[in-house]
């Protein structure tokens, strides 16, 4: 060790990456409990369905969505440069795609039974699945997926909330015109969301340095007592319009202004207040851009569907619609009533094999995002990069396990019911 | 439902989203890359075979190669042994016939040199005989007869003659 100090080179750097390591703590959640903290942020809204960032005519068009594209095209661009003249000496991206396809093809063989081709069915979709989610989780982690975005201001806020508590409200009084139904859904989302936070952003950054629990409730950039709400509810329902009343007008007043009216005091659920005082900034939410396909469920379902629905198709092609239906509907009295029970859960087997290897993909890649988030907040930094590395390490694994587990079901769903036997008796 | 965020129009839009998207892959890179892996793997199941083939090939051709080899070596020594015998033989012939040749040779000058000497002798017998003649003339001054007394000195040197061959 001390032989390693004695070059300033290294002697430099270690004291570098100890300021750093320093600065790290201080600046994040560490640091903020001695008014320090220069460095935190406030938590960003951690949302599990993807978030729309613009809208394509009608098709809202979703954060994951744009990252599974961008994958994509990174994977056909890769995938052309392979393929568009393939030679006996491989080079450059043949060479890389030749490597990945004959692992799989070695793999898949040797799980399909030992000799060659004897898996060259599952090769296609086995590789196919590992390239593409290999490649949404890796462009998933990239900097600036997640944290780069759009201010959801208050008023689009409401707008979003709204349609669902307007949908309840008419159902429950379909007596009411549509104004009172708006009147009234608004009524109530304040008055459940009244304690919604919201960020108070500095310009277009979210603000730093104020602690990362720094956010504003909506009662302090929407201003109103509950008094209020509960007179304008009754006004509502009794049938008068509210809409000239000064209360209803200055409400809808500062949601479409979004800005912070005053100053309030967090408490942290402690001896320690703080007061913030952000008033006149923007409120919001961040919305980002791009977000990690793999981390919207709607990509995991997709991609575990077309899994499952092809393992049927092998069991069906390998063993006819009797002898891959017969799996799972067995007749109750030439086999038995507990065959037929056993048959049924092999039915729902198949299902719940596409829920684990959705929410399987999808758990992994969203807590590793927020991991990421959380690390960011902790120590700042520096704290995100041997995370970065673990998560890399972790989107290959992931995608390793859903192409391996559809060549298993694959192997089993095409194995006769009398292979599948054996084979269980052998282990 | 609604808290989870699920909804039929971005469940549709996700599932129709990754079912292009597999399409795509499909035509772009899974259809030419494992049409690709599979020829290259029948391709080098070939050119192992052929190489099997080809090495069993080249054992069994110097198989050959090394029996033909034995047998021309064997085809050499025996061509070799028969030409050395046929030497032998030819030089036996020859020493033969040179002997002969040489034996006939002498013969013919041994019966030319007995000729010779036959003739050389029968010069000197002559010269003797007149040399004799001449000399005893002499001595006797007339009163021999030459060729009375020519008879006696044949009988003489015929004489003396056979005396010297023995």
């Amino acid at each position: 060790m001390g032989k390693l100090l004695s070059s300033p080179k290294i002697l430099v750097i270690a004291i570098a990456a100890v300021a750093l390591l320093l600065v790290s703590v201080a600046g994040g959640a560490l640091g903020a409990s001695f008014g320090l903290g220069f460095l935190g942020g406030p938590i960003p809204f951690i949302s599990i369905p993807a978030e729309r960032v613009a809208f394509i005519g009608s098709y809202p068009l979703l954060n994951s969505t744009i990252m599974f594209w961008f994958g994509g095209l990174i994977l056909i661009f890769i995938a052309w440069r392979a393929g568009r003249n393939v030679t006996d000496v491989p080079s450059g991206w043949q060479n890389f795609m030749e490597m990945i396809y004959d692992f799989f093809n070695n793999t898949v063989d040797g799980v399909a039974g030992g000799t060659p081709k004897a898996g060259r069915r599952f090769l296609a979709l086995v590789s196919t699945i590992f390239m593409v989610v290999v490649i949404i989780n890796w462009v998933g982690i990239l900097p600036g997926v997640g944290s780069v975005g759009r201010i959801e201001t208050i008023e689009e806020w409401v707008h979003h909330h709204i349609e669902d508590l307007e949908a309840a409200e008419h159902e429950k009084h379909p007596e009411y015109n549509d104004t009172q139904v708006h009147q009234l859904a608004l009524i109530h989302l304040l008055e459940e969301h009244g304690d919604d936070t919201f960020v108070a952003f500095d310009g277009m950054f979210v603000p730093l340095g104020q602690g990362e629990q720094a956010r504003v409730p909506l009662k302090h950039i929407v201003t109103f007592t509950d008094d209020e709400l509960h007179h304008l509810a009754d006004e509502v329902k009794h049938g008068e319009d509210i809409s000239h009343d000064p209360v209803f007008e200055r409400i809808e007043h500062d949601i479409h202004e979004g800005v912070v009216k005053e100053a309030f005091t967090y408490d942290a659920g402690g001896s320690s207040e703080t007061d913030y005082n952000f008033t006149g900034q923007t409120a919001g939410l961040l919305v980002p851009y791009l977000r990690g396909a793999s981390t919207d469920i709607n990509t995991t379902l997709a991609i575990a569907i077309v899994a499952m629905f092809t393992v049927q198709i092998w069991g069906f092609r390998a063993l006819g619609v009797r002898g891959y239906g017969g799996k799972f509907l067995v007749n109750p009295i030439s086999q038995g009533p507990i065959a037929t029970f056993v048959g049924v859960l092999e039915g729902f087997g198949e299902l719940t094999r596409t829920i684990s290897f959705t929410f399987r993909l999808f758990g992994n890649m969203f807590a590793g995002e927020i991991l990421l988030i959380a690390m960011a907040f902790l120590l700042p930094l520096v704290g995100i990069i041997p995370f970065m590395g673990l998560e890399l390490f972790v989107g290959v694994i992931q995608a390793y396990i859903f192409a391996m587990l559809t060549l298993v079901f694959g192997v089993m769903a095409v194995a006769s019911h009398g292979d599948h036997d054996s084979h269980a008796e052998d282990h | 439902m609604e808290a989870l965020g699920i909804t039929l129009q971005q469940l549709l839009t996700q599932l129709v989203s990754f079912l292009i998207l597999f399409f795509l892959l499909y035509k772009l890179a899974y259809g030419p890359i494992m049409g690709m892996l599979d020829s290259r793997a029948q391709k080098i199941k070939e050119s192992l075979e052929a190489a099997e083939t080809a090495r069993l090939e080249a054992a069994s051709s110097a198989e050959k190669v090394e029996a033909e080899i034995a047998e021309a070596r064997v085809e050499g020594q025996k061509i070799v042994a028969e030409a050395r015998d046929a030497a032998a033989k030819l030089r036996d012939q020859e020493q033969e016939r040179a002997r002969e040749e040489v034996e006939t040779m002498l013969e013919r000058a041994r019966a030319e040199i007995g000729r010779e000497k036959d003739s050389a002798v029968e010069e000197v017998r002559k010269e003797f005989a007149s040399l004799a003649i001449t000399a005893a003339e002499r001595i006797v001054e007339g009163s021999l007869d030459p060729k009375s007394h020519s008879s006696l000195i044949d009988k003489v040197l015929e004489e003396g003659l056979s005396e010297r061959k023995n």
